[in-house]
């Protein structure tokens, strides 16, 4: 009982690819690939789907999402455009991404787990929908500038780049320890508390 | 090196820069040459050189260098010239922008990557994030 | 030539199209076309249309076969579904309910 699956070069799959097993991708698939195993894209394999996996490896070209349990590792070759999430995560340098990089204390971070994590997670997935405003310090790198003026970067006091979708950032940038939840709305009556004050609007 | 709560402070010429252990710096570096940060920065960087956060250093800032090397803590967007690399040991949150980005297994990142590529054809790409060869004026 | 290979434990929902020869051992539901040979192994199961080069089958097919060459039923196959090919033959044992059309 073969556990290996092997899509070869001259193959088009359009669907969805899901069991237990390991598989192997050379050819092109289109559609949806969750497998209990390792999943590999070698390189020339072509795919546009999501990906799950025990491990995900990357050799060739990925559009879609990948996440695994274990590990995620794109070599030397590799394109993906889509988000990666994994408890560990390799990037090699010949390696080239476009899309959300998460590393994770015990996998599947879309499922918060420890308070920090929970508490980064609801800012993080906004990142990616605010994404097509424009980035005014990264793209701002004046091209000959010889001494890095200050002066040339239109952002003054505020650190750079605060879109409000990475608010978590920006208060870390202005000096807190680390992310946390923006503070509770409403904040939490003690028991009786509302009976009291529907009385008093009485 | 290091001047605590300056507002800010540059590097001379070529000259290697190092913010050490015990020191913290607050404000905008900028310079010419490498930095390299044992201790910590709060603000922003911009370096025509390399910037390299040793294990231990914890840096929150945007950073604008020509490579980048982290085997700290960095919270801060990233732009980068040439390479980025993130050691197994770190922990970054952020963008990072660079011509090329290397995670080592163990390394933590949370963030966007956004690299100039084009996908193959078959997988929709030909317009994508721009042409290798022909580098659309950057988005504003 | 490398051949493709769908193992036992995976199953394919959609289309799958090869210009290389393709063995079943999981399942495929939906469309398979291959220019070479395929291969039903047992245990295997389509359930689609299959175009292909020379068939074997040791598995389950639900859908019509339409053969550029032979189709060979093995014992143990269990085939539903109208055949189209040049030749074929049903094993002692094989399991064969629908029409066959052989190019005369």
């Amino acid at each position: 009982m073969a556990l290996l699956t092997v899509i070869g070069r001259g193959v088009r799959v359009r669907g969805r690819i899901q069991g237990e097993g390991e598989l192997s991708i050379e050819g092109h698939v289109e559609g949806e690939i969750a497998v209990s195993g390792e999943v590999t894209v070698e390189a020339g394999g072509l795919v546009g789907a999501a990906v799950r996996g025990r491990v995900v490896t990357v050799r060739g070209a990925v559009r879609g999402d990948l996440t695994a349990d274990e590990v995620i590792r794109l070599e030397d070759g590799a394109r993906v455009v889509g988000d990666i999430r994994a408890p560990r995560i390799a990037i090699d340098k010949g390696a080239l991404v476009r899309g959300l990089v998460q590393t994770a204390a015990s996998g599947a971070p879309a499922r918060a787990k420890g308070a920090e994590r929970a508490a980064a997670a609801p800012a993080v997935q906004k990142a990616p929908a605010a994404k097509p405003a424009p980035r005014p310090a990264p793209a701002a790198r004046p091209a000959a500038a010889p001494a890095p003026a200050p002066a040339a970067r239109p952002v003054a006091a505020a650190p750079v780049v605060v879109p409000a979708s990475r608010p978590a950032v920006a208060s870390a940038l202005a000096g807190a320890p680390a992310r946390k939840p923006p503070p509770p709305v409403v904040p939490a009556l003690k028991k009786g508390a509302k009976a009291a004050l529907k009385k008093k609007a009485q | 090196m290091a001047q605590p709560r300056s507002s800010s402070s540059s590097a001379a010429a070529h000259a290697a820069a190092a913010i050490g252990p015990g020191s913290r710096v607050r404000g905008r570096v900028t310079g010419d040459g490498d930095l390299t940060v044992h201790g910590r920065l709060e603000g922003e960087v911009q370096l025509r050189g390399s910037l390299f956060i040793d294990e231990g250093a914890h840096v929150e800032a945007n950073v604008d260098a020509d490579a980048l090397r982290v085997g700290g803590t960095l919270e801060g967007n990233v732009s980068v010239a040439g390479d980025v690399t993130i050691l197994s040991g770190a922990r970054v949150r952020g963008d990072v922008r660079g011509a090329s980005i290397a995670l080592h297994e163990g390394g933590e990142l949370d963030g966007r990557l956004d690299s100039e590529f084009t996908l193959p054809r078959e997988l929709g790409g030909g317009g994508e994030g721009g042409d290798d060869n022909h580098k659309k004026p950057a988005r504003r | 030539m490398a051949s493709t290979v769908i193992g036992a434990g995976i199953t394919i929902e959609g289309e799958v199209s090869s210009d290389e020869e393709v063995v079943v051992q999981g399942t495929i539901r939906g469309k398979l076309e291959a220019r070479e040979a395929v291969t039903i192994e047992a245990g295997g199961t389509v359930e689609a249309d299959i175009t292909a080069g020379p068939l074997s089958v040791a598995g389950n097919v639900t859908g019509n076969i339409t053969s550029s060459d032979r189709v060979d039923l093995q014992a143990g196959a269990r085939v539903v579904g109208n055949v189209k090919a040049t030749r074929i033959t049903i094993a002692d044992g094989a399991q064969f309910k629908g029409n066959v059309d052989m190019d005369v």
